[in-house]
């Protein structure tokens, strides 16, 4: 547990990097701190590893002050993920990673070793373990911050704008992966971005904070998609927070359509089974392949709403989000919908999904 | 092996020891100094001004003006020495302070946010990240501390700049002219040596970007 008491910060030219700030970020859950630039959410997690001193307030750290002991014992007991990663040109990969191991004590051997391990885990070929930080893409380079941050075991991490440097795609692959890991590892996350989608997508609860690192609203997502507190927050939220918020909202009272199948095991696609209607076209082991259109002819899917993974990746599993872009995007005029295997479960029809989105909207 | 009635090897020896310790010396001292230069403005408007304006007073006049100063023989070979490591120094304050600014701000920032004290950042990081820019450095004051020291010569110093004063005054073309090849090929030798030390020690420089 991370818990900021009344934290400011002055600097020495009389800018206020902070006001005061008070919040707790729980143990085991990612806490994610947004805002606009100038609004503090660096300074504030440098606080915790004394990176930067408050001039008020105390920061503590499983209930103790920080401010106490040595500040390089303290951060070694701290995971820090920086943008652009910051891995050390001079290094390869693996002893990037065993940096932290070997400040602790542990000898290189073991700090490799316990470095191949992390390496593994964030998911890194080994055949990069030799290579140079330089010899690598942007992706893989912040995976590497990633590991260097997970080797020390410590049970915090700190992690400023880890992602902004990489394009869409990969930020997006990298968040799965980080959401991956949370799901394993369970620590407490302090995460800065100025990506509200980012903090939307990662959070357990995000800490919205206006210039000067006063708190303009601290909840989990969904409450600040639904309910932000002022103008502000709003604003910053984004006007289409409406339709991300789908994304919160869980689709278990969907009840699903039958829809009219057809087996193809034999990749036999011969007219539709019910004359005049769209028609899912199964493949042997029961997953969806394709739309069978009244003519017969073959359609695309259109995404799929998977009613229950088990799997972070797929973060709009079992949610309102997925069943309407199901819907929506399926030629059929209604979704397919998907058991966290694949298997073809049933059809999403969009006025259901609607009428459920009218009785969950905020009053 | 003898020539023009020397010991062409001696020479030779006496050469690459009058300007290869002051460069290292030189570069230990430069090393803090740089040090110092590159954490604080007040030492950087000093220091660098200050080694800068070293660098400009004649060669001939420290050698000269060393003995008087510290009571050494005239002929002493720790003159020449001495006027060679305050040149490499002036040189290379300005590099060090160069390469150590050159690392990275992130890397810096990971460094402390992982646990570094101080001293294993400058050792651990900040110096083996200062190498290629500080080779670049310490080659130019190897080459230059090669010619200087045939000035030493002038004032009675051994090495091949000997055989460029004596030829002269001998009017022996061969003379002179094996004393400047040689001091050229060794000032090659040893620029070569310093680039071949520096890519070993920095391996990871030459490792191209992208995958």
């Amino acid at each position: 547990m991370i818990e900021f008491r009344d934290v400011g910060k002055r600097f020495a030219d009389g800018t206020v990097g902070l006001e005061s700030l008070s919040l707790t970020a729980r143990e085991g859950e990612i806490t994610v701190l947004v805002g606009p630039s100038g609004c503090g959410k660096t300074t504030s997690l440098r606080t915790v590893n004394r990176m930067v001193e408050p001039t008020s307030g105390a920061v503590l750290l499983a209930g103790r002050d920080v401010a106490q002991g040595d500040p390089a014992e303290l951060r070694r007991g701290i995971g820090y993920v920086i943008q652009q990663a910051g891995l050390f040109p001079h290094r390869r990969v693996i002893d990037n990673v065993a940096t932290v191991p070997v400040l602790q004590g542990l000898s290189r051997r073991e700090a490799r070793a316990r470095a191949a391990e992390v390496l593994e885990r964030v998911g890194l070929d080994d055949a990069l373990a030799q290579r140079w930080p330089a010899q690598l893409s942007g992706g893989q380079q912040q995976r590497v911050g990633v590991a260097r941050a997970l080797a020390g075991d410590a049970p915090v991490l700190l992690m400023d704008e880890p992602f902004s440097a990489v394009d869409p795609v990969v930020r997006v692959e990298l968040q799965d992966e980080l959401l991956r890991l949370q799901a394993d590892l369970g620590k407490t996350i302090l995460f800065v971005t100025h990506d509200i989608d980012e903090a939307i997508r990662l959070g357990d609860r995000v800490a919205v904070l206006r210039v000067g690192g006063r708190l303009a609203q601290f909840a989990p997502p969904d409450e600040l998609l639904a309910q932000p507190v002022d103008d502000f927050v709003s604003g910053f939220v984004g006007r289409d927070r409406g339709y991300r918020r789908l994304g919160f909202l869980p689709a278990t009272a969907l009840r699903l359509v039958d829809l009219p199948t057809r087996a193809d095991a034999n990749g036999d696609t011969a007219g539709p089974a019910v004359p005049g209607e769209w028609t899912v076209l199964l493949d042997g082991s029961e997953r969806p392949a394709a739309w069978l259109g009244p003519d017969g002819a073959r359609h695309d899917l259109g995404s799929v709403y998977v009613t229950d993974g088990d799997d972070a990746a797929a973060d709009a599993a079992g949610t309102l989000r997925g069943a309407l872009d199901a819907a929506l995007s399926s030629p059929a005029g209604r979704g397919v919908a998907v058991d966290g295997a694949g298997r073809y479960r049933g059809g999403v029809d969009t006025d259901d999904v609607l009428a459920l989105l009218d009785r969950s909207a905020p009053r | 092996m003898r020539a023009f009635g020397y010991d062409i090897d001696e020479l030779v020896i006496a050469h690459v020891l009058l300007a290869v310790v002051p460069v290292i010396l030189g570069l230990v001292i430069a090393l803090p100094l740089g040090w110092w230069a590159h954490r604080s403005a007040g030492a950087r408007r000093v220091l660098v001004p200050l080694s800068g304006a070293l660098y400009t007073v004649p060669s001939l006049a420290l050698i000269v003006f060393i003995p008087v100063l510290l009571g050494t023989p005239i002929l002493s070979p720790v003159n020449v020495g001495l006027t060679l490591t305050i040149y490499t120094v002036a040189l290379l304050v300005r590099s060090v302070a160069e390469a150590l600014d050159a690392v990275p701000a992130t890397v810096t920032t990971a460094a402390t946010a992982v646990g570094y004290r101080p001293a294993g950042l400058l050792f651990g990081v900040q110096l083996p990240l200062a190498v290629p820019v500080l080779t670049a450095g310490i080659r130019v004051a190897s080459v230059s501390a090669f010619s200087l020291v045939t000035v030493g010569a002038l004032v009675g110093i051994q090495s091949l700049g000997t055989l460029m004063t004596d030829g002269f005054q001998q009017d022996y073309t061969a003379m002179v002219a094996t004393g400047i090849v040689g001091s050229v090929l060794l000032a090659f030798l040893f620029d070569a040596l310093w680039l071949a030390l520096g890519r070993t020690l920095s391996p990871w420089a030459r490792a191209g970007a992208g995958v």
